[in-house]
């Protein structure tokens, strides 16, 4: 990218874009996390939550091991439907 | 007894090569005995690197396979008598080498030098794991580019499974003026990745290309900054505490209009 794009900061620097996308490669090569395990944690969690929770869509559920000094930790974000208890 | 360590990369050209002539002419120039060993058989190419293409008459797979004595295939280095060199075959089959024939060859040369230094060929296949079987330390090369690094952590996982300790760090060819403007992985960020100790970072420097071409180490060039980078990282290696180089450069005027234009985002 020419340095006209980063005066008006229309991307982000490919050195923190280089840093972000090993972060994540490193992390899935050391546990040898494949995508296609990725999308069935996905579908796994998804169908364990929905025993206690309003549904839970797998497609919307993002995974990432972070990297942490002493160990690493599984982040999920999970949206949930909005819902009460007694709805249905 | 000799400190045996082995210089390994996982993907090539990254500067194996050019780390283990350098190191071990800088280690010789500062009064050690070391020997370098080729490791890359079918890929010979420490000798031209070290300008010593000329004078082989053995290598390595005819001391494994018994045509030669070890101390027939060592050659001397043109101008440190302390230094040597055993190159690895150019024609042979990589499949002669063992990792016990590794291992007894650097327990032969344990006796008679302070360092030997190894050079792996590129990958994890079975040239690498020859290349670390009779290691007491090894030190792996990266570029800060994302290939370099992705496979220098796999290479972190092998070394600690093969128990040889956790490996050590040179970044080479890093371009100050990049990292700088946030184009290029910084010397902290590949150390946040890798999660190792760092022994030495290498600025790019167009000297390695000519020293290279003329056979010659870049450490005997005083204006080499590669150079000057390399015989710190010897005298890390004997223990000394040596400051990394500061790689910041001024910042051009490109990067001063950009600082004026608050480029830097949160």
């Amino acid at each position: 990218m020419g340095f006209l794009d980063s005066i008006f900061g229309r991307r982000e620097r490919s050195g923190t874009v280089a840093k972000e996308r090993l972060a994540a490669v490193l992390v899935d090569d050391r546990y040898k996390l494949t995508p296609e395990m990725k999308e069935q944690m996905k579908i796994d969690i998804a169908e364990v939550l929905s025993r206690y929770l309003p549904s839970v869509d797998p497609d919307q559920i993002e995974v990432a091991i972070l990297r942490g000094e002493g160990s690493d930790k599984l982040q999920a974000d999970i949206p949930l439907r909005r819902g009460r208890a007694g709805d249905e | 007894m000799a400190r045996v360590i082995t210089i390994t990369s996982g993907k090539g050209g990254v500067g194996k090569t050019t780390t283990t002539a350098n190191l071990g002419t800088a280690l010789a120039m500062r009064g050690s005995r070391v020997a370098v060993i080729d490791a890359d058989i079918g890929l010979r190419n420490l000798d031209v690197v070290m300008g010593l293409e000329n004078r082989i008459v053995y290598d390595l797979v005819d001391v494994v396979e018994g045509r030669a004595r070890l101390r027939q295939a060592l050659i001397k280095d043109k101008r440190l008598p302390e230094l040597c060199l055993l190159p690895a075959a150019q024609t042979r089959d990589k499949d002669a080498v063992s990792p016990e024939h590794m291992i007894d060859l650097t327990n032969q040369l344990r006796n008679d030098f302070d360092f030997v230094l190894i050079d792996s060929p590129a990958g994890i296949e079975g040239g690498f794991r020859n290349a670390i079987a009779g290691a007491d330390e090894v030190i792996i090369v990266t570029t800060p580019e994302v290939s370099a690094v992705r496979d220098a952590d796999r290479i972190v996982g092998l070394v600690e499974a093969a128990e040889k300790g956790p490996p050590s760090l040179i970044v080479n060819r890093i371009k100050p003026r990049l990292v700088s403007r946030g184009e290029m992985l910084s010397v902290d960020d590949v150390l946040e990745l890798l999660m190792i100790t760092l022994v030495g970072i290498v600025p790019d420097d167009e000297t390695i290309v000519t020293s290279t071409n003329r056979g010659e180490a870049a450490v005997y060039d005083q204006s080499s900054t590669a150079g000057k980078a390399f015989l710190n990282i010897a005298r890390r290696l004997n223990g000394d505490e040596v400051p990394f180089l500061a790689l910041q450069e001024q910042p051009g005027v490109i990067e001063r209009l950009m600082g004026i234009f608050g480029r830097r985002r949160p």
